[in-house]
């Protein structure tokens, strides 16, 4: 599958990489997933050792009522609207449980 | 301390699994998502976290799931005393299981993080084999009435997870003391 190309927004993902935090990083990559699919939703579920489950929403945005049950979702991308892209799922729950586990061990790059 | 601190320690609390920020008419709202094992304090120290860093004014709104069963009736320490010693250059922290007392001490040249240290060695009367350091402790705001709000952090350098909780207290030091079995209490209570 060809993915379209971004507006400059994964450059910043990447950015953010360098310098920020594993938090402001996986949101980041979960905003430009919902940019470059052109998708009203976005949201990742993954398992932290630390945190237990643990839910992302695209933008940061609240859960509210929880309308796609995520609060019972297995890990995983969850895009809305369906984009099946496994690879993509499987490399976006990795980088966010990396990025969890390297804000754990240090905090200083929360702070940045 | 940036939104992603403020969410790190949000998401650290017991049972949080999503944490959302918005906005409406000025005032910022802090979204938690917790499952059935989150504490019943957990919107109170959500909210002293949340106002030790963000801009106010704010809101902080909790949804509960409440799946599964009901959760076991939870044990408790107790703060008994807080005392110290400026000839030794030493605190004591006396806790109590039930009927069952516990005293940590520690030197009081580290200012709060000596409280932290006094009450992990307290609790380790308890739980020997409880896997938590002292980390920091600082207070935060001082209330017009002269009540102390501190955050407490202990450390599980091997598991390398942090616990972080809230309270407020008489003195710096009582909220130290109730500040950090706040961040332990949920998770030893399983234990005691």
């Amino acid at each position: 599958m060809q993915l379209p190309r971004g507006d400059g927004r994964a450059a910043s993902a990447a950015e953010t990489a360098r310098g920020g935090s594993g938090l402001a990083t996986a949101y980041h990559a979960l905003d430009d997933v919902v940019t470059r699919f052109a998708l009203r939703d976005a949201a990742l579920v993954v398992d932290v050792p630390s945190l237990g489950r643990q839910v992302l929403h695209a933008g940061r945005r609240p859960l509210h009522n929880d309308e796609q049950h995520l609060h019972h979702a297995q890990p995983g991308l969850y895009l809305d609207p369906p984009v099946d892209v496994p690879l993509l799922a499987e490399v976006m729950v990795a980088m966010t449980v990396l990025g969890f586990r390297l804000d754990a061990e240090n905090p200083q790059s929360a702070l940045a | 301390m940036s939104l992603d601190a403020l969410e790190l320690e949000l998401r650290g609390l017991p049972g949080v699994f999503a944490v959302g920020f918005a906005e409406a008419e000025g005032v910022t709202i802090v979204e938690l998502q917790a499952g059935p094992d989150a504490c019943d304090e957990l919107a109170r120290d959500a909210t002293l976290l949340a106002c030790s860093r963000l801009v106010q004014p704010l809101a902080v709104e909790i949804v509960r799931w409440g799946d599964g069963p009901p959760a076991a009736p939870e044990s408790r320490l107790r703060v008994l005393d807080v005392t110290t010693d400026p000839a030794a250059g030493e605190l004591a922290v006396h806790l109590a299981r039930g009927d069952e007392r516990a005293v940590g001490r520690a030197s009081t040249a580290h200012g709060l993080l000596s409280v932290v240290e006094a009450t992990v060695y307290a609790v380790r009367t308890f739980l020997p084999r409880l896997p938590y350091l002292p980390g920091w402790a600082r207070t935060v705001e001082t209330t017009p009435d002269r009540r102390f709000l501190v955050l407490a952090s202990v450390t599980d350098p091997e598991a390398r997870s942090h616990l972080r909780g809230a309270a407020e207290g008489g003195t710096p030091l009582e909220g130290a003391v109730r500040a950090t079995l706040a961040a332990l209490n949920r998770t030893i209570s399983r234990e005691l």
